[in-house]
């Protein structure tokens, strides 16, 4: 008989799968809960698990920082798209570095391949601006030199004959990977099952039960499930799960476009970083091009502008692809954090209670090392890597305490 | 700066034709985008550019009405702007529309919209549905009318409905032989007596035209049969066919029978073509009546979202010659709208197509009573079936998916890729939704639909990255400034 305690997760994304999972492997009896939902970042997703590039600003990032100083909205003082801290790096380098014997676990457990691939991350430099900006990197990358790899126009092309010319050369970062997203959260959910979890799709969470500052149920559209603990992993919505115990999180939506092609014979090896987009060939042959970043609240749509800048950046990168029909083009809403970083961990004075949010750009990346952190934290074990500094308690006054009864 | 122009028609086949004619006879400037070089839509397809034809009347009725609707359009006057090749990929706020051609894009504003985009053929996976060789209805008539060839030797017709017919005979002209027509459900030309409003109706006037052609030519009918399966290593070799239960058409396979043939043409009725409606924000219901989800709509056509009208096929199954009244009623309404003409002039030039309309629907409906399709044709597919051609999705792994808890189609979607390709769902959709509402229980509402998601047509990066009328956010590279910061 199994003695450990009940946990839900709520939110059927990456991260609740990648919860599930790795709670149901330590043994422990889960329960997810999911409801269809637009918009879904998992689902907006290019797989790009770049923890170098991610962490130095590339990716969304610079092409973010180009849409904003265009539009003359850069705050004082920001020049270059935004590095973040060292424990970012580091909790995205032992994520990333996870995913070869997950994607074979999972593939024992769940049947399912993640498609996972070494790639390497090129940040094209179109001009002296981007020499710049990318120099430092290089030289002072806080990865280490041995990552980084300076490639001259003519080693660019023998390396991906089908980039642009028009180049002053590029910037790769080995260890920058990609995975297919889809697949992953599928293969994390199909895992969870076979390992003995359970999961609940098309049903809404509707409250949350506190009873002398713990959590003691989930209520559902379809009834409550007793708990001895929850963990809020609902992207986006997380702000709406934590309010139903009281838990004010900082989440906000950040809608990313992406555009997706027909698929083609294998073209690009590496990923691509520009400052207009990244593109990144999937196994499937499709060539994924993203991504805006807007703050517009939850709504999921596509515009013609957006659909209009990731095209044209698409084919100043890859000059072929101008004759490449466009298979779909969607959007999807990242959980931003004010200092983009996961909000992960218990809340004071809220028992029962775990975040696993807040993910931002990162949650494919991330998402391993984060399933595998919350499962520890459920279970009581010693953590496998420090989460001072993922806890909300780092936003301060933003949390409203649980009422104590 | 996004143009604007006061009225933008898309699709140019009897609905849009004749919104387009009322709206430009009444003074107001239009643009019609279609995606074919002729105007006239797939009913009125002309012979493609470089054919020339020297016997107009063997192009058959339909030319003959297209001639006549082309030459109304001609005389409508000359204040509307046509964009033939051209495709709408998006609509955006029901105002604006995105557009391509072969090497332009752009995106241009209407102060009023109309949405012909028409309909598609009804598809319904059987084994070997996807072999050369198998055709719809819609796709042989449009083969035969715009290359004025026989697409196979020998055909076996299958399908529902007196449109069947014309399918049929229309083989014969090009020189195939058919080999039998079946009709899943009854007999078209019963001898209990007809419904009295089919008096007087064109379309069965025609249809019964054809028929009687099949039968002079020896052409065996058969009722309550269909196509079972297709057969053959490369192409189609031969098709297997037999009865089906009268009430639900559930095929009873083990009284099969085999025909020798290397052309199968499968025609199961239209689905509306919702894709602009739902990106245009129009409120949709489910109305199998008319073919499946159409935009809801207030009187003359007027959608849920103001200045936005559906006519046509794409607003739900009426036939040509509803399309055409409806696409007049509309045309005449937004003239109203926009001032061009007084209320009590459009009120009278609405009068005659509103009438037809009254006589059309009745007539449709005791069609639509006897061959609307039936739930039983989803036994067709075996667990091998491709449902899904683009993704290459089977039955099995559908069945699959909602015995693992999909309870949608947007969960059967993610979990099995089904609708992702570039048909965006219109082959497997109706299937899914069927077979998702047999297994659950659920009502197609509940079961949703497929979400469109521009572009809804192919196009380029190249010709997207172009797009007019749409700014540019920043000419210049700020990265430029960064100098070294970063570090």
């Amino acid at each position: 008989m199994n003695r450990s305690p009940d946990v839900v997760v709520v939110g059927g994304g990456v991260i609740g799968c990648a919860v599930a999972y790795y709670a149901a492997k330590r043994g422990l009896r889960v329960t997810l809960v999911d409801r269809p939902q637009r918009g879904r970042a998992t689902s907006a997703s290019a797989g790009g698990l770049w923890p170098l590039g991610e962490s130095v600003g590339l990716g969304c990032g610079v092409i973010f920082y180009k849409a904003m100083a265009g539009l003359g909205s850069l705050p004082d003082g920001v020049h270059g798209p935004g590095q973040l801290p060292k424990v970012f790096l580091d909790f995205a380098v032992r994520s990333n570095a996870m995913f070869p014997d997950l994607a074979e676990a999972l593939r024992e457990t769940g049947g399912l391949d993640v498609e996972f691939e070494r790639t390497s991350l090129l940040f094209l430099m179109y001009d002296e601006g981007d020499v710049a900006f990318a120099k430092p990197l290089w030289e002072h990358c806080p990865c280490g030199r041995d990552l980084t790899e300076w490639l001259t126009p003519e080693e660019l092309a023998r390396a991906e004959p089908a980039v642009t010319r028009e180049v002053r050369g590029a910037l790769r970062f080995h260890g920058d990977d990609q995975v297919n997203p889809y697949r992953l959260a599928e293969a994390f959910r199909t895992s969870a099952r076979s390992l003995g979890a359970t999961v609940v799709t098309h049903t809404e969470v509707t409250g949350l039960r506190v009873e002398s500052g713990r959590v003691t149920a989930v209520e559902t559209a379809t009834g409550a499930i007793p708990c001895g603990l929850v963990v809020n992993a609902a992207g986006a919505w997380a702000p709406e799960i934590g309010r139903m115990a009281g838990v004010e999180i900082p989440v906000r939506p950040v809608r990313g476009q992406i555009l997706g092609t027909e698929a083609l014979p294998d073209v690009l090896s590496a990923c691509l970083s520009t400052t207009d987009c990244y593109l990144a060939q999937k196994q499937h042959g499709e060539v994924i091009i993203g991504s805006t970043t807007e703050e517009v609240g939850y709504e999921t749509g596509v515009t013609p502008a957006a659909m209009k800048a990731l095209a044209a950046g698409a084919v100043r990168a890859v000059p072929f692809l101008k004759d490449v029909r466009v298979k779909r083009v969607w959007s999807g809403l990242r959980p931003g954090t004010p200092d983009e970083l996961p909000i992960l961990g218990p809340v004071e004075g809220l028992d029962g209670y775990l975040n696993a949010c807040g993910h931002f750009r990162t949650g494919i990346l991330n998402a391993p090392l984060t399933g595998l952190l919350v499962s520890e934290m459920i279970a009581g074990a010693t953590p496998s890597f420090p989460a001072e500094l993922f806890l909300l308690s780092r936003f301060s006054g933003a949390i409203r305490r649980a009422d104590n009864r | 700066m996004t143009p604007s122009t006061p009225l933008v028609v898309i699709g140019s086949g009897p609905a849009g034709l004749g919104a387009t004619i009322e709206a430009a006879r009444a003074g107001l400037p239009c643009t019609l985008i279609d995606e074919a070089t002729h105007l006239g839509g797939q009913i009125y397809r002309t012979p493609s550019a470089g054919l020339r034809v020297t016997d107009t009347a063997a192009l058959g009725k339909d030319f003959a009405k297209g001639e006549r609707l082309r030459a109304g359009f001609a005389a409508a006057g000359g204040r509307v702007e046509v964009l033939s090749g051209t495709s709408a990929l998006g609509v955006w706020d029901g105002r604006e529309i995105l557009w391509a051609s072969e090497n332009a894009s752009g995106l241009i504003r209407a102060e009023r919209l109309v949405i012909a985009a028409g309909a598609y053929d009804r598809p319904v996976p059987f084994p070997g549905w996807t072999l050369p060789g198998v055709m719809t209805a819609g796709g042989v008539q449009a083969f035969v009318k715009g290359n004025l060839v026989r697409p196979g030797r020998r055909a076996l017709v299958a399908g529902t409905g007196p449109l069947l017919a014309g399918v049929a005979n229309r083989l014969r002209g090009a020189g195939a032989e058919v080999a039998a027509v079946l009709e899943a459900g009854p007999p078209w030309w019963p001898p209990e007596p007809l419904p009295a409003v089919w008096h007087g109706w064109e379309f069965m006037a025609d249809a019964l035209d054809h028929w009687q052609a099949l039968t002079a030519a020896g052409v065996p009918f058969i009722s309550n049969h269909t196509v079972f399966s297709a057969h053959g290593t490369e192409q189609v070799e031969r098709a297997s066919y037999g009865p089906v239960r009268p009430d639900d058409w559930t095929p009873i396979h083990g009284e099969a029978r085999t025909a020798g043939v290397d052309l199968v043409v499968v025609g199961f009725g239209f689905v509306p073509n919702t894709e602009l409606t739902t990106l245009a924000g129009c409120r949709h219901r489910y109305a199998p009546e008319l073919g499946g989800w159409i935009p809801e709509r207030v009187p003359f056509f007027e959608t849920t979202v103001p200045g936005v009208f559906a006519a046509g096929d794409g607003a739900g199954i009426v036939g040509a010659a509803a399309a055409e009244a409806e696409g007049r009623v509309v045309g005449v309404t937004v003239a109203e709208a926009a001032g061009a003409i007084a209320a009590s002039e459009a009120d009278r030039r609405r009068e005659a197509p509103l009438a037809r309309l009254r006589f059309l629907s009745e007539a449709w409906r005791e069609l639509d009573a006897r061959y609307r399709v039936r739930g039983g044709l989803t036994d067709l597919a075996t667990p091998d079936t491709l449902v899904c051609r683009c993704e290459e999705v089977t039955r099995g792994e559908v069945g699959a998916a909602v015995g693992g808890g999909a309870r949608d189609l947007q969960a059967v979607k993610l979990l099995t890729r089904l609708g992702m390709g570039p048909c965006q769902g219109r082959n497997c959709a109706p299937f899914a939704a069927t077979h998702l509402c047999q297994v659950t229980g659920r009502s197609p509402a509940d079961v949703g639909r497929i979400n469109p998601r521009p572009p809804v047509k192919p196009v380029t990066l190249g010709v997207l990255a172009r797009a007019e009328g749409i700014g540019d956010t920043s000419a210049t590279d700020p990265l430029d400034a960064v100098g070294g910061g970063a570090s």
